[in-house]
């Protein structure tokens, strides 16, 4: 490690000029980086860490009240810099790779073009050198077509192959600094474990120095050699990574770390196997998206419809907690859609003696019973509506309002769910993205239900925060005997509260199997590459 | 709601517009108790003045006070123009948020129809309506009102086409609700805001629109007051007193922009991103 850094901000503080006052959104950060080294900055949402991305970069937006401090890129202070005298050090000498590489590349170009321009404008190479340096670039990233790849377009290639462009893009200037800003979490599990093996690869080898941004301790850990943690505008914590599991000093890590889900410390007491009995049995449920056209019948392949699951069966038990895991376009919400009704389905599904076959057989007995609740709080409420209209719905919809005064039941739900009762005179406008989760919980348990549907139902929500609402499900089913369909693509997560957990790839179940039977031997070649490839808590 | 009036007052065509609308509004609403004489007296002695102490704005070939007649005439001039962009926006937006919330076969039947009723211009429509239902200022409001639906409708699907989307009417229709509970509870308080711009906008349509059928006889009567009968009236005293034609002209031409301004304050207001 070189004596002096390469990237060091001393003492940044920086605040926003908004309408309801000035928001500090640093203050008096202080970050090293030297050659050769990757640190790690930690953070949830609302804690600067963006906006320190942002600063290093010069790209803050214009209500800017406040900067302080300075950022010293080898000896020069980019707080001065005019923008002009940034584009030369962007790209050149600073390199960043962003969050979802689809909005990162432009549509338009190919991307044999954006790269090679990358090269031709920071290093000035020839037309000709720029095409030959970006194919051998591209399959350093371990492209396997680099040729064909040149003439491609972003929307022809996948996600994880984005993102490789745009890595091989932000290494081919052989620039001093890298940040890194969420460069998986818009991918997923398996594309992102290979993402991080490349970057790794890359930074061992070329000895850049790295900062990488992230919201998740556990992969940051893996990966960094220090690691920082941040906390509303404030660095609390600055650690080696082998120790910030294992000896967090800051009260703030402490509370981090304990709400990182760990699959090792279960949260349903001693409860291994799973409740026996069945409450309710999918029998090979299939799905398919769009309509038929008019003239489908005339033509050979009048079933080319999009299949978004296919033969799905499972069955779940009373009080059971059965997780169902996959990645995007698993099918895993296509399913818990078709069970509230909201897809149209073939096959059947069994529950209370009876046997659906349809949207039209659920009445509305089996919609009170089996209840959903969505991954995004913000959408799921009607902004036009009072949290207190919100909840009584279900009561008036299934003819509960008679068994007592409506009032009265919204504010017993609004202290199930640890909400003040005068919360019912607010719009969710007004709640913290937690605190709406809360109330979309206590509308589906406004009916009593004997199943919840969680779809992804903590992945828009911070660590800490998921921590509490997980904590808060396994106390309304200790009370009420709930049973689960908890859905998610967190596997560390879910192995945590599931009894037993499905796992589905590409619209099929490969396997189903108890979280004990998973952890020892997983059957599926495909649940083993998901298990190796999430991120476990180092320590 | 404090908060979005405060938004479009501090923007210049916010500002501007509300003044003058709050100004036309209360002509409309209070003209008739202040105006200085009855708009329908005769005063031959004092035919086509221009404007003097006695009669503000002058007085037209019968000597009627020409300022009492714009007053009164802004009752039946805004009141009504602002009625029949209601009942457009109105059968627009439920149409609108239904054909969305309803999609398929039955969305496309619906918006064909609407094509179709949009091919043909406001103006002809109306006038096709009032030559049929028969030339009186009611009728001219329901032509107006039904020319103005098919391109509500429109407005109101495609923002409506995101509410679908939300989770909310997901979450409804996984409760089990009708059909008409969600369109008219979930998802039309949802797609207010920007059809209450659009509708600010087109009550400025609606007033000339409104005058223009008047100016062709198909839509208020003499006597009455309606500004676009005032010009059509003038017409043929043009050479003899301007001012007849005038003032009607510049009440049009102020409200139109009034509104139009308001519209435009009101969809940067209610538009949090700005």
């Amino acid at each position: 490690m070189s004596a002096s850094p390469v990237l060091s901000v001393k003492d940044y503080s920086l605040a926003y000029g908004t309408s309801a006052g000035t928001f500090q959104a640093l203050q008096e950060v202080s970050l090293a980086v030297h050659s050769g080294e990757v640190l790690g900055l930690v953070g949830e949402s609302g804690s600067g860490k963006t906006s320190l991305a942002h600063a290093i970069m010069r790209g803050l937006p214009p209500n800017v009240s406040l900067e302080n401090g300075s950022i010293l890129l080898g000896q020069e202070d980019l707080t001065g810099f005019s923008q002009t005298k940034m584009t030369a050090i962007r790209g050149r000498r600073l390199g960043m790779v962003f969050q979802d590489p689809s909005t990162s590349l432009n549509p338009t170009m190919t991307l044999g073009t954006q790269i090679s321009e990358v090269l031709i404008r920071h290093r000035g190479l020839e037309r000709e050198t720029a095409i030959r340096e970006s194919i051998a670039m591209l399959e350093r990233v371990g492209l396997k077509t680099p040729d064909a790849m040149m003439h491609r377009y972003p929307h022809e290639v996948s996600g994880g192959e984005k993102q490789r462009v745009v890595i091989a893009a932000a290494f081919a200037c052989q620039p001093e600094v890298l940040l890194f800003d969420e460069p998986t979490t818009a991918l997923d599990v398996i594309t992102a474990r290979q993402i991080l093996d490349l970057f790794r690869d890359l930074q061992n080898e070329t000895g850049v120095a790295s900062l990488y941004i992230s919201h998740d301790l556990a992969l940051v850990s893996t990966i960094a050699d220090r690691v920082a943690v941040i906390h509303r505008g404030k660095i609390v914590e600055e650690d080696p990574a082998e120790q910030i599991f294992s000896a967090p000093q800051d009260a703030y890590t402490k509370r981090l770390i304990s709400a990182v889900p760990r699959p090792d410390r279960r949260l349903v007491g001693d409860e291994t196997t799973a409740p026996s009995g069945t409450l309710l049995k999918g029998r090979d449920l299939t799905v398919r998206y769009g309509r038929p056209g008019l003239l489908d019948f005339l033509s050979k392949d009048r079933n080319k419809r999009v299949i978004g699951a296919q033969s799905v069966s499972f069955d779940l038990a009373p009080a059971e907690i059965l997780g169902i895991v996959g990645e995007s376009g698993s099918g895993k919400s296509t399913i818990a859609k078709a069970l509230v009704g909201l897809n149209p389905f073939t096959g059947a599904v069994d529950f209370d003696g009876k046997s659906l076959t349809g949207r039209r057989d659920m009445d509305a007995a089996y919609r009170r019973a089996v209840q959903i609740i969505f991954q995004h709080p913000d959408s799921s409420l009607n902004p036009r509506q009072t949290v207190g209209t919100i909840i009584a719905r279900p009561l008036r919809r299934y003819g509960l309002d008679r068994e007592a005064p409506v009032a009265e039941t919204v504010a017993a739900l609004l202290r199930d769910v640890q909400l003040p009762e005068d919360y019912a005179r607010r719009y969710p406008h007004q709640l913290s993205g937690g605190e709406k989760q809360r109330v979309a919980i206590a509308r589906a348990f406004a009916s009593k239900p004997q199943i919840v549907i969680c779809d992804e139902i903590t992945s828009s929500l911070d660590v800490s925060v998921q921590a509490s609402i997980i904590q808060l499900l396994l106390d309304l089913r200790e009370r009420h005997g709930t049973a689960y369909l908890f859905i998610t693509h967190d596997l560390n997560l879910v192995r945590q509260i599931a009894h037993r957990i499905v796992v589905m790839y590409r619209g099929d179940v490969v396997e189903t199997a108890s979280v004990a039977a998973l952890a020892r031997q997983p059957e599926h070649a495909y649940t083993k590459a998901l298990l190796d490839a999430v991120p476990v808590p180092v320590g | 709601m404090p908060e979005t009036i405060r938004r479009l007052i501090r923007t210049p065509q916010g500002a501007i517009g509300s003044v003058i609308v709050i100004i036309v509004l209360l002509a409309a609403i209070f003209g008739p108790l202040v105006a200085p004489d009855n708009p329908e007296t005769f005063n031959y002695g004092n035919r086509f003045e221009g404007p003097s102490a006695q009669f503000l704005f002058g007085t037209d070939q019968f000597g009627r006070d020409l300022f009492s007649r714009i007053l009164y005439g802004a009752q039946s001039t805004v009141l009504m123009a602002i009625f029949a962009t209601f009942i457009g926006t109105g059968i627009g937006a439920v149409i609108g948020t239904g054909s969305a919330y309803l999609g398929g076969r039955f969305d496309e039947l619906v918006m064909r129809l609407v094509d179709a009723v949009m091919a043909i211009p406001n103006l002809l429509f109306a006038l096709l309506i009032v030559t049929a239902l028969g030339a009186s200022g009611v009728n001219a409001l329901v032509a107006i009102g039904i020319a103005f639906a098919p391109g509500m409708a429109r407005i109101a699907r495609s923002v409506a086409l995101t509410v679908r989307e939300q989770d909310y009417v997901k979450a409804a229709i996984a409760r089990g609700e009708s059909a008409g509970y969600i369109i008219m509870r979930e998802m039309l308080p949802n797609v207010i805001a920007p059809i209450v711009v659009e509708m600010t906008i087109r009550v400025a349509f609606a007033i000339m629109l409104l005058a223009t059928l008047s100016f062709l006889g198909l839509g208020a009567q003499p006597p009455s007051s309606e500004w676009g009968l005032m010009v059509s009236e003038a017409r043929s005293y043009m050479f003899r007193n301007a001012w007849m034609m005038i003032w009607p002209g510049v009440c049009i031409a102020l409200v139109a922009i009034g509104f139009n301004l308001l519209g435009d304050g009101l969809r940067d207001a209610l538009n949090p991103k700005t």
